[in-house]
């Protein structure tokens, strides 16, 4: 024992050598989140005649770890818009709160005026796009489907960056690059969206859902599915994809160590 | 030096739990030209008399567009109104830029109002000097509100305030039934006609010192909008023509009456 | 008036030799003139009703909203100076909003009221400001079951937070009444305004502390009382606001709302009905249905 207490329960240097403090930067630049830490996946949604079906699966990740699987990642507001939220899931809480808070000052007055789905993309949008200029982004890539003024589905997306865009079909994530391309095929471009029904959306996004639960380790068959008409949104948050199986795995050739 | 103890400032009572300067405030209102609103169910219109100050000087202007979708008028101390109208603005802009929406009519008038309050509780601030008749549309279809010194704030039918106000207002409540049921052209001439009730003998409605605007929900309907328009000078001419007629036609429906 | 000319009423927060704050008493005064407004509070929820004289009939019907919504689950209504009821509401509103950036949940009403005594206690301590000319009433339902957390993952602990047994209750109907001077207190039945008096009268006959009136009954005792309290001021026309909210199962499902067109319409009828009753008993049936028809005429200018 010496009489120099900030040495005490250290490493003694004499035979360790001094203590490198060096990771513990004093100097530079001051830093937010630099990555985000509990993370949903893919948010698909798709336009159809008279509304707009989103589906996100239950999955929060911890890094790889399938850490909670019971997670909502859609969340409702206000019976005129559905959020579906991929990337950190404590951000996604931070959002959710903004909104019910935003839902309690819209609903002081009771006649009318109530926001829709364009207006709090628009909001979201500059919530997203400020924080990214303050250097400390919400690190999210968020749907947000409804209806705009004119009664018309709308569905429009916002990222971490604030970068905001707009089409009949939109997937977030893994599902940019695999959900995508299936939509696409499905619904192209020349069809018009008076042709599409809610239940053809509703088997195209589980479809999708199917392809992304085989293609991304970062997703589940456990999934919430919300759909928004002119009658109200409809949200069921335990749908499960049914009678799926790896079997098929086996008869595989052509990867790895193969032995005949 | 005072008429009486309890009317220094805006933080006494008196007595009987009034507040005098609060009520001196509106009196300055009352010094105002006087403005008239009214709405039917599609669109709120707002009149007003311009006085000026000289025969030379420009008239004071008494109609301000704040947003597309809404305007107001002013009686009272016109550098109040100016202070209240740039907040008006900046909130509507504000609406716009961060929900992509036009601020409903009722949220900016409470806006306002709450702002007037505060004058009329701490030291060292006076009550505005000014009432607005604020006229817009929104989801909820045109809206009509008066707005007071006291942060009084009523969503009114027809309404008017400003000297001799009581003749035009005495108008408004014979004709409410018919002011509610009118045309958007119809409701003009109301409240073209409300204004000339409290005009003095000797004085006209003119081109120079008549002020219109007018808002509504457009023809096509679904929650389109007719902008905000604010009609002065030659403008007026087919509005000011239109009560003329219209007058006509009324004397000799009463004559068949009589 | 005692107080007039001795000097000791012309500043807020100035005591008198005999301890009195004048300023506070005079704020009241604002309060007694206000339109009457009341609140019940029974087993199924509670129930806020004001009378709204109509000082003009360039008025538009039905607009001008006296009871206002806090938060979810709180509403308020307010007798005295209009202005101030609103900066009052607002600021409760900022409270309901703070408490859940805090706390991720609703506020409690007698959380609410507290901080709300406090801040406009602190309204009578300084000579920069006035006291509030309003009384208010704050009446809400605290959440009988658990409430998810704001912005809750998942399905969360499969028993219940905290370590609080499953099905366990707690929660239930709050009312509180605020005066200028910032006392409050909690109650079965509240009122006040200009009709307080007569409201109050009719208040204690209801035996509220029995709990044995429905949510159904207090609006139509509300409304009843709120004509009782107006018979002072017959000759001014008036219209009649009310809210209410209920426990989960009940009607509003633990929100603070207005009171539906068609029950208040009912209400108002048998609040006529019992006023035309206690008036003259021996009346021609006749007589009674004229009359109910004129006033009913009367409500929809």
């Amino acid at each position: 024992m010496n009489h120099y207490p900030e040495i005490w329960g250290r490493p003694r240097d004499d035979i360790y050598g001094p203590y490198n403090s060096s990771y513990l930067q004093t100097t530079g630049p001051k830093t937010y989140t630099q990555s985000p830490a509990v993370t949903g996946t893919s948010v698909i949604a798709v336009k159809f005649n008279g509304g707009v079906a989103i589906v996100a699966d239950n999955l929060a990740s911890y890094g790889s770890l399938a850490r909670f699987t019971d997670v909502k990642r859609l969340r409702v507001f206000s019976d005129s818009a559905v959020i579906g939220f991929s990337g950190d899931v404590s951000d996604m809480q931070y959002i959710h709160r903004l909104l019910g808070s935003i839902d309690i000052r819209e609903n002081y007055s009771t006649h009318g005026n109530m926001l829709n789905a364009k207006n709090l993309h628009t909001y979201l949008s500059k919530v997203l796009y400020k924080r990214r200029s303050e250097f400390n982004p919400l690190w999210n890539h968020l749907l947000v489907a409804g209806f705009d003024e004119d009664k018309n589905p709308f569905l429009s997306s916002a990222d971490l960056l604030g970068t905001t865009y707009s089409a009949p079909h939109l997937a977030t994530g893994f599902g940019a690059h695999l959900a995508i391309p299936i939509l696409r095929r499905l619904f192209p471009e020349e069809k018009p969206l008076e042709e599409i029904t809610k239940e053809h959306a509703e088997a195209a996004l589980r479809e999708c859902l199917k392809v992304l639960w085989y293609r991304d380790a970062r997703s589940l068959d456990k999934y919430s599915m919300a759909v928004i008409t002119a009658e109200g949104i409809e949200l069921k948050e335990d749908q499960v994809i049914g009678a799926q199986s790896w079997a098929f795995a086996e008869s595989i050739k052509g990867y790895g160590a193969q032995i005949n | 030096m005072f008429r009486n103890n309890y009317d220094n400032d805006a933080v006494t009572f008196s007595p009987q739990g009034r507040i005098f300067q609060v009520e001196y405030a509106q009196e300055a209102v009352k010094q105002g030209s006087v403005v008239v609103g009214l709405v039917n169910k599609t669109h709120a219109v707002l009149v007003g008399l311009k006085r000026n100050a000289e025969e030379l000087s420009s008239y004071q202007k008494k109609i301000i567009e704040i947003d597309s979708h809404m305007g107001i008028a002013i009686a009272g101390l016109a550098s109040d109104a100016r202070v209240l109208s740039n907040y008006m603005k900046q909130q509507s802009l504000g609406s716009r830029m961060t929900y992509g929406r036009p601020i409903p009519v009722d949220r900016i008038v409470t806006q306002i109002a709450d702002r007037a309050q505060t004058n009329t509780q701490h030291y060292g601030k006076r009550p505005y000097g000014v009432g607005l008749l604020v006229a817009g549309v929104d989801e909820a279809g045109p809206h009509l509100f008066e707005f007071q010194p006291s942060g009084m704030i009523h969503e009114m039918l027809a309404c008017a305030i400003g000297a001799r106000s009581q003749m035009a207002r005495t108008y408004l409540e014979r004709n409410l039934e018919k002011i509610t049921n009118s045309t958007r052209d119809e409701l003009i001439s109301h409240g073209l006609r409300a204004l000339k009730e409290t005009l003095s003998q000797d004085k006209e409605l003119t081109v120079d010192n008549t002020s219109v605007g007018v808002v509504g929900l457009a023809d096509g309907g679904k929650g389109k909008i007719e902008s905000f328009k604010h009609y002065e000078g030659q403008d007026l001419v087919p509005l000011l023509e239109a009560v003329e007629s219209g007058e006509a036609k009324e004397e000799e429906t009463m004559e068949v009456d009589s | 008036m005692t107080s007039i000319g001795t000097g000791y009423d012309l500043s807020n927060s100035v005591f008198s030799p005999d301890g009195r704050n004048f300023q506070v008493e005079y704020a009241a005064k604002a309060v007694e003139n206000g339109g009457t407004a009341i609140g019940i509070r029974c087993e199924g929820g509670v129930v806020l009703a004001v009378e709204k004289i109509i000082t003009s009939k360039l008025l538009k019907p039905d607009a001008n909203k006296r009871i206002a919504t806090v938060d979810r689950h709180v509403g308020i209504v307010s007798a005295g100076l209009v202005p101030d009821g609103r900066h009052f509401v607002s600021r409760a509103r900022d409270e309901a909003a703070s408490w859940r950036s805090v706390y991720k949940g609703p506020i409690p009403v007698s959380a609410l009221s507290n901080r709300l005594g406090s801040y406009v206690q602190a309204y009578t301590l300084y000579s920069s400001v006035r006291p509030f000319g309003v009384t208010a009433i704050v009446g809400g339902w605290d959440s009988e079951a658990e409430l998810a957390v704001d912005g809750q993952v998942g399905s969360g602990p499969k028993l219940g937070s905290g370590g609080k047994v499953d099905g366990a209750k707690a929660g239930g109907p709050g009312l509180y009444m605020i005066e200028p001077s910032g006392l409050y207190w909690g109650y079965h039945g509240a009122a006040t305004g200009k009709g307080r008096q007569a409201a109050k009268a009719e208040l204690e006959k209801l035996d509220l502390s029995s709990g044995n009136l429905s949510l159904i009954d207090a609006v139509k005792e509300a409304a009843r009382i709120i004509y009782v309290a107006h018979e002072d001021s017959k000759d001014k026309e008036f219209e009649l606001e009310m809210s209410w909210v209920s426990s989960l199962d009940g009607p509003t499902h633990g929100r603070h709302e207005e009171v539906p067109r068609q029950l208040l319409e009912e209400a108002e009828k048998a609040a006529k009905k019992a006023l035309e009753g206690e008036d003259d008993d021996e009346e021609e049936e006749q007589e009674e249905t004229k009359d109910s028809g004129n006033s009913g005429e009367r409500m929809e200018e």
